[in-house]
């Protein structure tokens, strides 16, 4: 085992190897991926699982290795186990342990291809993460329609995992329905307990109460697939690679001026222009997302894909997505189209959010329009200052960020457009925005 | 009634204490209620914040329940007509207005219900919090038979007005917040509404602007 577990202390750790092109900071596409999915190939690979035999024990390597939560926020995970793990003893209740794979920014794809191509690391994670708790029940929690039929290989991998008797706690499969909110935590409990998937208000934090009370761990399914190995191979080889703040490599999604997402292992701290290809001093570049923040070509070319270096653009790395806006594009336009799918995927709960967002959208596709009014600048600019901060969850504040930060970057073109001028040679939508925006209540359940 | 006629000594206090304050507390418990169906529609009185109405309808209610407690405690303790202490909170254990005291035993225990679970909410989840609350609209009712029937107090005169009126506003009251909440738009279909409302109006805002030029 020791030979095969050598070869993955390069990149790519999470995802099978391509052929031979690792390495070269090209970022590869994985395809179908065969049958990676089949449990023994995997076990081939990694490894067979170690358990810990006592809750608790994996703790002090999470802490060790430095390992923050993939899916955006980046929380050191092994706070998130203690706090479980100490909810569960005081309040004698066994927990629950919940891979997220609901991955519904739009822009990624990381989570989708992770659980499509390695998903036994997934669930390798799952076990670990639950026997670290103490977990009796394990969910795994991905989205339903995606390009690729993940949930039918996900059953599969799940039986043959049942087959090898490998699985400690039962894995239950949840589909997550196809809103922007699904991923998110108390949303994801409302929906697992028959809801709609709308947030609620914190607190009770859900590491103290969440499904039927429990307390609940919800982690990404890329953390998990990181603990997993650590577990395997140690936090000092989780080090190996990274900056030493933020340890460790992450899926990232990489769109170029092709608009073809490509999904790559890279390590924390890596330049942004090793991912962005080639980049002008006046482009942009949208970092993480719909809930992300819009930097300059210039900021790109100088900064580095970690939370640190970030800082310095008012950006953060999120759940990992770096998308280059083609030369001949709008920046005004394509943000203008997100925030109104931001907009229309608000769960229409909370005042600032309903009544602030489609303002703020309203007011964007007038200035990309063009003619718009005067003060439609000033309009979203307050209206932004007022809607943050005032959510049950971080859906206004995330919109705003990405507002501000279009109006920050591309405040030449927002000159133009109030001349009625656009400085976009091709009209074609650039950014994924979905279309099918919810109508009824069931599309929230 | 004879004690009527001998007016306030101190053997008829308690009586007269349990008289006054039951009216008081069937004023109070209807202010209670139209409070909360206020609240449940997110409404507003004229010069109060919104948090405002929500701390009016909570301290009316903790302060009804102390008027209830001496209107129950002055009953019992009062020696003219015997009612057990048992019969304040279990239903048809007095031999005195069995029928109508027993109704103000379900009245209070609902009521109690209400308020220990709001004093405990922190610790419950909104559903248990809700479906205890929602007995309120049984509880005022109840209590209000219980006003008009075991005494003959509000059966006559100004009393009496005062006890219709207290029913018909609270009757109002219920009706305009099932009518206001039959007219509210569903969560999942707020959002793209508005959206529509909001494109719709800077459309034709544009249109008056390309028009004027």
């Amino acid at each position: 085992m020791e030979g095969t577990a050598d070869a993955v202390t390069e990149l790519p750790r999470l995802l099978p190897p391509r052929d031979g092109k690792q390495g070269d900071g090209k970022p590869d596409r994985p395809s179908d991926g065969g049958r990676s999915h089949d449990f023994r190939s995997h076990a081939l690979r990694y490894g067979m699982l170690t358990y810990r035999d006592r809750p608790g024990d994996l703790i002090g390597e999470a802490e060790a290795a430095g390992l923050t939560g993939r899916g955006g926020a980046a929380f050191p995970v092994h706070r998130k186990l203690r706090a479980v793990l100490d909810a569960a003893g005081k309040r004698r209740r066994t927990p629950v342990v919940i891979a997220n794979g609901a991955e519904s920014e739009p822009a990624s794809d990381k989570d989708a291809t992770l659980l499509w191509l390695s998903p036994h690391l997934v669930l390798d994670g799952l076990q670990l993460a639950a026997e670290a708790v103490g977990a009796d029940t394990a969910i795994l929690y991905v989205h339903a329609n995606r390009a690729h039929d993940v949930g039918g290989r996900l059953i599969e991998a799940i039986a043959q995992r049942q087959a090898a008797r490998v699985d400690r706690v039962p894995v239950q499969l949840a589909t997550a329905p196809a809103r922007f909110l699904s991923g998110q935590e108390t949303a994801l409990l409302n929906h697992l307990s028959g809801g709609p998937v709308t947030p609620t208000f914190t607190p009770p934090r859900i590491t103290e109460r969440g499904l039927n009370n429990a307390p609940t761990l919800v982690q990404n399914v890329e953390t998990l697939a990181h603990l997993a190995l650590i577990a395997r191979k140690g936090p000092r080889w989780f080090r190996s690679v990274g900056t030493a703040e933020e340890p460790g490599s992450m899926l990232a999604t990489i769109r170029r001026t092709d608009g073809q997402p490509r999904i790559s292992e890279v390590p924390l701290g890596i330049p942004l222009k090793d991912l962005t290809g080639d980049l002008r001093q006046d482009g942009a570049v949208l970092i993480g997302g719909y809930h992300g923040t819009w930097i300059t070509g210039a900021q790109a070319l100088e900064l580095t894909l970690d939370n640190d270096s970030l800082a310095r653009a008012e950006a953060r790395v999120g759940a990992g997505i770096v998308i280059v806006l083609p030369a001949d594009r709008c920046g005004v336009v394509e943000t203008a189209r997100a925030v109104r799918y931001l907009a229309l995927e608000s769960a229409g709960q909370c005042g600032p959010c309903l009544n602030g967002l489609p303002r703020i959208a309203a007011a964007l596709a007038e200035i990309a329009g063009g003619r718009a009014r005067p003060q439609a600048v000033g309009d979203v600019e307050r209206w932004a200052g007022l809607v943050s901060g005032r959510g049950a969850c971080h859906h206004p504040d995330g919109t705003v960020r990405f507002v501000r930060s279009a109006l920050r970057t591309f405040a030449t073109e927002v000159d133009w457009h109030k001349r009625g001028r656009c400085s976009a040679a091709n009209t074609r939508p650039f950014l994924p925005v979905p279309q099918d925006t919810a109508r009824s209540e069931n599309d929230w359940i | 009634m004879l004690i009527n006629v001998s007016g306030i000594n101190s053997h008829t206090v308690l009586w007269y204490a349990s008289r006054a304050t039951g009216v008081v507390s069937l004023l109070l418990l209807t202010a209670v209620m139209l409070l909360g169906l206020l609240v449940t529609r997110q409404g507003r009185l004229p010069g109060l914040p919104r948090f405002a109405v929500t701390g009016l309808h909570r301290n009316l209610s903790l302060l009804s329940v102390a008027f209830v407690a001496v209107h129950v405690v002055s009953a019992v303790a009062d020696g003219y007509v015997k009612i057990p202490l048992t019969a304040a909170v279990i239903p048809l254990a007095s031999s005195y207005e069995r029928l109508w005291l027993g109704l103000g035993a379900v009245s209070l225990d609902l009521m109690l219900a209400a308020a220990v679970t709001s004093l405990l909410r922190r610790h419950l989840s909104r559903r248990v919090w809700r479906a205890v609350h929602l007995t309120a609209y049984l509880s005022w009712p109840v209590a209000w038979v219980h006003s008009v029937f075991a005494g003959s107090d509000l059966r006559h005169g100004p009393l009496f007005l005062l006890a219709i009126a207290c029913a018909v506003v609270v009757l109002g009251a219920t009706a305009w917040r099932v009518v206001a909440a039959s007219g509210d738009v569903p969560r999942a279909e707020r959002v793209g509404l508005l959206m529509t409302a909001v494109h719709a109006r800077d459309k034709s805002r544009n249109r008056e602007r390309t028009l004027a030029k």
